[in-house]
C-alpha cells in the first residue's frame, strides 16, 4: 500500500485550478474597480493570514505580532519604490520586502524558540509595537504619520516586457503571487519538514526525543512564516502605492488572527477566506455604521464563531461535505 | 570493563531532587545483546534512571558512557541520535496523528536532513519502513487510524514501535506492560523477545513473571541505591532482595 500513496488527495488540484479560475474571472464581472480592488486587497491580507497560519496552525505558535513582517515588507517595497524606477522596480520592491521581513524574521525566530505560548505571543506583540512607535516618530526615514508616498512600478518580466498596471492586470498578478505562495505553503506543511513541525505540535518532547532539533525547526518555520508575510505587505505597498505606520499597527496583527480564527486555523485556504469575510463584513458595518464601530459586530461575529464553529468557515464547510 | 562488550556504563550516576536523593551512585553496565531488567519498588528511581540516561534530566554528578563515550547531560535529540531510544512509562505518543505518520515521523528521525519541498508521501523507503514497524509490533491494518483512538494496549505497543523506529542500538523500555491485559501482556513479552534478539534491551517492569522470562540480566534499585545485581536465579535467591521487595 506504501508505494500506490500518491502526493495530493485526487482531484485537488481541480478544485484548486477552478477556484484560481474563478477568482481571476469574477472579477471582470463587478460593476466597478473599488469591487475589484476589494478582491485584490482581500487576496494580500488573505496572504498575511496564510502566513500567520504556518505558525498558529502548524507549530502551535500564535503570533500576535504578524504585523512587523508585513509593514517591515511594505516599507521595503516603499524604499525600493522611491529610490528606483528601473524596469525592474517591481521585483526589485518585492525582494527589499522580503529581505525587511527576513531581518525582522530572524529576531523573532530567535526568540520564538525560548518563549512559548502566551510569551511568545505577547512578546510578538510588544516588539511589533515597538517598530510601529519607531516608525510613527522617526519621520525623517519613515515619513511618520504621513507614512511615503511613491508611484506604483510598472509590471514587467525579466526586462521583456513592461507595462502600467491596470486595475486587473494588478488583480491578476496578486491572484498569481498568492496562488503560487499557496501551493508553496500547502507543500512545505506536507513535507518531512512540516510534519516535524506538526509533531512538535503535538508532542513536543517526544519529538525532541526521537532526534529531532525541535529549535532549528521552529525557527525555520518562523522564517518562513516571516518571508510570506512580509511578501504580502511588499504586495500592498505596491497595490496602494503608499506604506502607513498604520500596518505595523497592533490591530492589524489581531486582525490577522481573527482571519485564521474565522476561516479555519491550519488550512491555509481557509484564512483567505477568512480575510475575506472579514474584509467585507468590515465594509458593509462601514457603509451603514460609523467605521469605528466595526470591530462591535466583528467581535460579536468572532465570538459567536469561537463557539459555535471552533474549526472555522472552511473546517465546518469541509465537514457538511464530508457528510 | 572493555566498552565493546558493553555500549552502556553509568559511573557513580546521581541524581537529586532539592533534599530527595532519587539516585545515588549508581554503577552499571549493559552487556551487549541482553535484555537487563532494573526493577524495584515504586519510587526506587527507576525511571529518574532513564530520564538520566535519555537526557531529559541533567545528573547532578556522576558519568553516562555509551559505547565508551561520555553522552551525559547531552540534550536528549542527540542522545537519540546516537542510538538510544525509550518508550514511557505513561503512554507519550502524537495522538492527533495516525497511527502511520506516528511512526513515519520517528523513522523519518534517520534522514540527515528533513527536506521541505518533498511531499512526505513520495518518501518511499520512509513509508516503507514505517510500515514494516508497523507490522511488527502487531498493528497492521491500523496504518489510518487515529492514534488517541487506538486501545489502551495498542496505544502501549504503539509506543514501543515509535522508539524502535529510530533504528536505536540501545533500547530502553518503561514499563511497557503497565495496564495491560494478559492476553496483551504476553502479545509484548514475545515482540520484546523477537526485537531482542538483535538490540540491547534496558527494560523496567514491574510484572516478575515477565522480567524472569525476558532478562539475562537483574539490577534491583530501592531507594535510589542499587541493592543487588545478578542473573534472575542470583536474583530470585537473594534474602535481601526477597526482603525488600519480592516478599516472597
Ligand atoms: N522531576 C522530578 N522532580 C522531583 N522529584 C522527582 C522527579 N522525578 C522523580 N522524582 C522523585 O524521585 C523518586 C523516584 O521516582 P521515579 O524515578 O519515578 O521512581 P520509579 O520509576 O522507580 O517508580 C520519587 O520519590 C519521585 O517522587
Ligand atoms: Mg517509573
Amino acid at each position: 500500500m506504501a508505494g500506490t500513496r500518491s502526493a495530493e488527495k485526487p482531484g485537488f488540484w481541480i478544485a484548486f485550478l477552478v477556484v484560481v479560475a474563478v477568482l481571476a474571472v469574477v472579477p471582470l464581472w463587478f460593476p466597478n474597480s473599488f469591487w475589484q480592488r476589494l478582491l485584490t486587497e482581500v487576496l494580500i491580507l488573505g496572504l498575511l493570514a496564510m502566513s500567520s497560519d504556518l505558525l498558529i496552525g502548524y507549530v502551535g505558535m500564535v503570533s500576535f505580532g504578524h504585523a512587523l513582517f508585513f509593514g517591515t515588507g511594505c516599507y521595503g517595497a516603499a524604499y525600493a519604490l522611491t529610490w528606483t524606477e528601473s524596469p525592474f522596480a517591481l521585483w526589485l520592491a518585492l525582494l527589499l520586502g522580503l529581505a525587511g521581513a527576513a531581518v525582522m524574521g530572524i529576531f523573532v525566530a530567535f526568540y520564538s524558540t525560548r518563549l512559548r505560548d502566551i510569551y511568545f505571543s505577547i512578546t510578538t506583540l510588544v516588539f511589533a509595537q515597538i517598530f510601529w512607535v519607531i516608525v510613527f516618530t522617526w519621520t525623517d526615514v519613515t515619513g511618520g504619520e504621513n507614512g511615503l508616498v511613491f508611484s506604483p512600478p510598472r509590471l514587467s518580466f525579466l526586462g521583456l516586457f513592461a507595462a502600467e498596471f491596470t486595475t486587473m492586470s494588478m488583480h491578476w498578478f496578486v491572484l498569481a503571487v498568492v496562488a503560487l505562495c499557496y501551493v508553496f505553503c500547502r507543500r512545505v506543511t506536507q513535507s518531512p519538514f512540516g510534519k516535524v513541525l506538526q509533531a512538535i505540535r503535538e508532542n513536543e518532547p517526544r519529538t525532541r526525543a526521537i532526534g529531532y532539533n525541535v529549535e532549528r525547526h521552529k525557527m525555520g518555520m518562523v522564517m518562513l512564516s516571516a518571508l510570506v508575510a512580509g511578501l504580502s505587505g511588499a504586495l500592498y505597498g505596491i497595490f496602494n502605492a503608499y506604506a502607513a505606520p498604520d500596518y505595523f499597527f497592533f490591530l492589524q496583527s489581531g486582525e490577522t488572527v481573527i482571519y485564521n480564527v474565522l476561516g479555519g486555523i491550519g488550512t491555509l485556504a481557509g484564512p483567505v477566506l477568512g480575510a475575506g469575510v472579514f474584509v467585507l463584513l468590515k465594509e458593509l458595518f462601514s457603509t451603514y455604521w460609523s467605521p469605528e464601530y466595526y470591530l462591535i459586530p466583528v467581535g460579536l461575529l468572532f465570538t459567536i464563531m469561537v463557539i459555535y464553529m471552533p474549526q472555522g468557515l472552511l473546517g465546518f464547510l469541509r465537514h457538511k461535505l464530508n457528510e | 570493563m572493555s566498552d565493546s562488550t558493553y555500549p552502556l556504563i553509568t559511573k557513580k550516576l546521581t541524581m537529586h531532587f532539592g533534599g530527595l536523593a532519587a539516585l545515588e551512585d549508581i554503577d552499571l553496565a549493559v552487556e551487549r545483546g541482553t535484555t537487563h531488567a532494573i526493577i524495584g519498588p515504586n519510587g526506587a528511581g527507576k525511571s529518574t534512571f532513564f530520564n538520566c540516561l535519555t537526557g531529559l534530566l541533567r545528573p547532578t554528578s556522576g558519568r553516562v558512557l555509551l559505547e565508551g563515550q561520555d553522552i551525559t547531560g547531552l540534550p536528549p535529540e542527540r542522545i537519540s541520535q546516537r542510538g538510544v531510544a525509550r518508550s514511557y512509562q505513561i503512554t507519550n505518543i502524537f495522538p492527533g496523528s495516525t497511527c502511520l505518520e506516528n511512526i513515519r515521523v520517528a523513522v523519518q528521525s534517520r534522514q540527515p536532513t528533513s527536506s521541505f519541498l518533498q511531499h512526505h508521501r513520495t518518501d518511499a523507503t520512509t513509508l516503507e519502513g514505517a510500515v514494516g514497524i508497523i507490522e511488527t509490533i502487531g498493528l497492521g491494518g491500523k496504518e489510518d487510524v487515529m492514534a488517541s483512538s487506538l486501545s489502551h494496549g495498542e496505544q502501549r505497543n504503539l509506543e514501543i514501535g515509535i522508539a524502535l523506529a529510530t533504528a536505536p542500538t540501545l533500547l530502553c523500555l518503561d514499563e511497557p506492560t503497565a495496564g495491560m491485559s494478559a492476553s496483551e501482556t504476553r502479545d509484548v513479552v514475545e515482540l520484546i523477545r523477537r526485537i531482542g534478539a538483535s538490540l540491547t534491551i534496558l527494560i523496567v517492569e514491574h510484572d516478575m513473571q515477565v522480567v524472569m522470562s525476558l532478562a539475562q540480566r537483574i539490577t534491583v534499585l530501592d531507594y535510589g541505591q542499587v541493592l543487588a545485581q545478578g542473573t534472575p536465579d542470583e536474583i530470585q535467591a537473594n534474602p535481601q532482595v526477597q526482603e525488600a521487595y519480592l516478599k516472597i
